[in-house]
């Protein structure tokens, strides 16, 4: 066969392919409508990009003017806010429990008459790390507070002392840590999770898209017209056949890129083309193993049940929420079977380090044996469109 | 037709016939359904894997994945450009936090910036050579660097909640020292230190680590899930093989709604009280996650849990015409849900449409109450407000479901009716055609049945007198009359 006829065969079968697509309006709504509300969904629900505002509640036992402004402080400040004044521990402990407040500030019985005394009055604080995010920012706020709260008397005894301004703030904070976060300064959520979480839902998209066509042939039996049409070439068939699929997946994951980073200003210090390079590597890696699958496993009904499970892992695993490095020791090696994983390594590595291109490409490497796999399955997968030998359903 | 055969048929009709009770008829068919969609569970792998794999190794799987719940000693680099005793005894005691591990002191910022970018290390200290200077002088503040990793947040959190603690505890160290040079004991300077100490409690989940704040809410989801993703994949299946899915098979009466509705549920319901209870019961305790709830509580949290999120799934699925549109269509709904639901992004900082959008999802309540009886102990009383909202659904979902089925099965008729009796025919007259010829074909069948029996019975007879082999004969022939 020489190129002509190849592109040719390739051409007729992709005609085909679009063919289906267009008279299928599943294909159109669950690629580009599920991944335009999914995008929507996730860009609108962090658009704050941080926590703000958690409600506690307060337990004043002391009742002064002076715990009523350290409240009214603790009210104004950015983190939390103090929707609950309750007059006892339980109420506001019930108040928690129903998942109303994330922490309890308790002031106890005479606080500022025995502070006033040097008796050191403890403050109590409780928080809920049941909801580990809301929870970690009261318990920041509140931390800083009793800090500030300390600070505060201090600088009044040394004003009495006489000490000048500038010296009593040397003697509250001899030390500060000067924070910088490398490329997401404002630690915002938004750049944190839809900078993969997007990627990995177009990642997953693909999957089962991918066993889902496939398995469409063998289950209504038209895989042998589809051979016909690629001369009995399954790779002409497969490649033909993706064609479309792969055009489209990629417009896709490039668009999503270039919201992001260049409509939304999400933070680049690397080259945008190299995070596009690997989304259309995603793509195509997320392709094959959609073709693994359905090579593995030439029925349809069991094929989407095995690809959903196996695409649901790849989130955890991918290791942006928790690190690989805290996980066991014989996971780590696993979880590179799931692509997210190294697009979530190109990604950081480009975007977040801003690292040369070189030393993303290993990582490249690792998508591309991806793409080689289904080359394992191929004679099978043939077998399975000629034969049409297996229960459909 | 055997002997054996013969004989349940006949068995088999005139017990129908016993039942005279209307609503014992009806809990007959109920259960007919219920164990007709047993059959079909059972029946189809792809649901199998759903159902039965999925549910009982993703539990494992996830438990497993943060076995180590929290992440600790996360690897950092020092540059110290100061070298005194003050900055030693900082990077020491940094080392000795639980958060970070100072794996590399490094010569230069650039020699760590490298270490970094590689993910070597996730995080920089930075310690200026004026570090010592400015605290012996007690004129400037002495500044301390921290540069993290931000692709992951949890080596943010610890890179700097290990700094903030040794940061506050050589300040304390500090003031201290300087208060008792100017002759104050110890008691009052720590009184002017710190003249409100604090006791911080972390409540429920008490380890604060990642794992056991994240499991319980992918254990309730993968309940949720997988039930919505098996109903969509059956009632799908019976939908491209064109059986009716929405009246009962072999019956003309389209008001069977009600049995198909709770036959169906209650399959769902059976199989998934057992497994709900190996996923929220039995795998908390084989991993030691945080579970302070009362086994009965979670029990009650169950019911409506289970109801709400069947007939949801059963209307979804009302929907689906092809066997695998469910999860074609809704495969990214299991992250949507988990992050409309608010469990990880607080439900406060969400637009509040998605909040409203939330609060049809059974997992919204489902879990929130889940946490609170599991990890928060608290009671049903206490969460009596998500309590109730499952009920509502439940109640609201089986409703919208009913309507559904009804019209599904009214139009099915109706065409059907169409079809038998032609276009000559108004709806009316149509139907009442019908049901002329059904009552004559009832009278027959009831005729065949009554001829059946004597058949059978004089059969018997035959049998008892003369046990050869040609009462078999005589037994089909009789039948074929």
């Amino acid at each position: 066969m020489n190129f002509k006829e190849i592109f040719s065969t390739i051409f007729r079968v992709a005609k085909r392919e679009m063919k289906i697509m267009y008279y299928k309006p599943l294909y159109f709504y669950s690629t580009i409508i599920v991944f335009f509300v999914s995008c929507i969904f996730f860009l609108s629900l962090l658009h704050e990009g941080a926590t703000e505002d958690m409600p506690i509640a307060v337990v004043d036992l002391d009742q002064t003017s002076i715990s009523r402004r350290l409240v009214h402080e603790l009210n104004s400040t950015q983190g939390v806010q103090c929707d609950f004044r309750c007059a006892t521990f339980e109420e506001a402990r019930i108040a928690m429990q129903q998942g109303e407040v994330y922490a309890i500030l308790v002031i106890p019985k005479h606080f500022y008459s025995e502070m006033l005394d040097f008796k050191r009055p403890t403050l109590t604080f409780y928080t809920n790390m049941a909801y580990t995010l809301a929870g970690t920012t009261a318990y920041k706020q509140l931390l800083s507070f009793a800090n500030m709260v300390s600070g505060a008397f201090q600088r009044e005894v040394l004003r009495k002392k006489g000490l000048p301004d500038q010296l009593i703030m040397q003697r509250i904070q001899p030390i500060t840590v000067d924070g910088h976060m490398l490329a997401n300064p404002t630690s915002n959520y938004a750049v944190y999770l839809c900078s993969i979480l997007l990627p990995g839902i177009l990642g997953l998209i693909v999957l089962i898209i991918t066993i889902y066509t496939l398995g469409m042939e063998l289950k209504w039996k038209t895989s042998r017209e589809l051979m016909a049409e690629a001369k009995g070439n399954i790779i002409l068939a497969l490649g033909g056949k993706f064609l479309p699929h792969t055009i489209l997946y990629c417009m896709m994951g490039i668009s999503l890129n270039l919201l992001l980073f260049r409509i939304l200003q999400f933070p680049m210090m690397g080259d945008l083309w190299t995070v596009n390079v690997a989304v259309v590597c995603l793509v195509l890696a997320m392709q094959a193993m959609g073709i693994v699958i359905v090579g593995l496993l030439p029925v349809l009904r069991d094929a989407i049940s095995i690809g959903a499970l196996y695409g649901m892992m790849g989130f955890s695993c991918s290791g942006f929420t928790f690190p690989v490095t805290g996980m066991l020791p014989a996971f780590r090696g696993l979880v590179n079977i799931f692509p997210l994983r190294h697009y979530f390594r190109i990604y950081s590595n480009e975007a977040l380090m801003g690292n040369p291109f070189v030393d993303s490409l290993p990582i490249f490497i690792y998508l591309v044996i991806f793409m080689i796999l289904p080359l394992g399955v191929m004679i099978r997968l043939r077998n399975a469109f000629i034969n049409q030998n297996y229960p459909l359903k | 037709m055997t002997r054996d055969e013969l004989k349940q048929k006949v068995k088999h009709e005139s017990s129908m016939r016993r039942v005279e009770s209307n609503i014992i008829l009806k809990i007959h068919d109920t259960w007919n359904v219920c164990c007709e969609e047993f059959r079909r569970i059972f029946h189809d792998p792809g649901v199998i894997v759903l159902f039965f794999v999925a549910v009982i190794a993703y539990p494992l799987l996830y438990n497993v994945l943060y076995y180590k719940n929290a992440l600790t000693e996360v690897p950092v680099a020092v540059v110290d450009m100061d070298h005194s005793t003050e900055s030693r005894k900082f990077i020491h005691d940094y080392h000795a936090t639980s958060e970070v591990e100072v794996t590399h002191m490094c010569m230069s910022m650039a020699e760590a910036e490298d270490l970094l970018k590689h993910g070597v290390v996730r995080g920089i200290l930075y310690i200026p050579s004026d570090f010592n200077n400015n605290l012996a002088s007690g004129l400037k503040t002495a500044t301390l660097s921290l540069f993290c990793d931000m692709s992951s947040f949890l080596y943010m959190k610890n890179v700097y909640l290990g700094a903030n603690k040794v940061m506050l505890q050589d300040m304390y160290d500090i003031q201290i020292q300087r208060y008792e040079a100017m002759n104050m004991d110890k008691e009052l300077s720590w009184a002017i230190v710190q003249a409100s100490p604090y006791e911080e409690n972390v409540m429920f989940v008490e380890s604060g680590g990642y794992g056991h704040f994240l499991i319980p809410c992918v254990l309730v989801l993968i309940l949720h899930q997988t039930l919505i993703f098996g109903i969509s994949m059956l009632t799908g299946t019976a939908a491209q093989e064109n059986r009716e899915v929405f009246i009962l098979p072999g019956r003309r009466r389209r008001y069977s709604t009600f049995r198909i509705l709770i036959g169906r549920g209650l399959a769902y319901f059976i199989i998934y009280m057992a497994m709900a209870s190996y996923t929220v019961i039995l795998v908390p305790r084989l991993f030691g996650l945080p579970q302070v709830g009362q086994v009965g509580d979670i029990l009650k949290w169950m019911v409506p849990f289970l109801i709400s999120t069947i007939y949801f799934g059963i209307l979804l699925s009302s929907f689906m015409k092809e066997r695998e549109t469910g999860m074609v269509m809704l495969m990214p709904s299991s992250l949507i849900f988990l992050f409309m639901s608010g469990v990880s992004w607080p439900v406060l900082s969400m637009p509040e449409a998605w909040q409203w959008v939330g609060s049809f999802v059974p997992y919204t309540w489902g879990v929130h109450s889940f946490l609170h009886l599991n990890s928060m102990g608290a009671t049903l009383d206490t969460t009596s407000y998500e309590y109730i909202m499952m009920w509502v659904l439940s109640i609201a979902y089986f409703t919208a479901s009913c309507i559904v089925y009804l019209l599904r099965a009214r139009r099915y008729e109706k065409r059907r009716l169409h079809e038998q009796y032609g276009e000559d025919l108004t709806t009316m007259e149509r139907r009442e055609l019908d049901e002329l010829i059904h009552s004559q074909e009832e009278a027959e069948i009831r005729e065949m049945e009554a001829s059946l029996l004597q058949a059978f019975q004089s059969a018997k007879k035959h049998i008892t007198r003369a046990p050869d082999d040609d009462a078999q004969e005589d037994i089909d022939t009789r039948f074929d009359d």
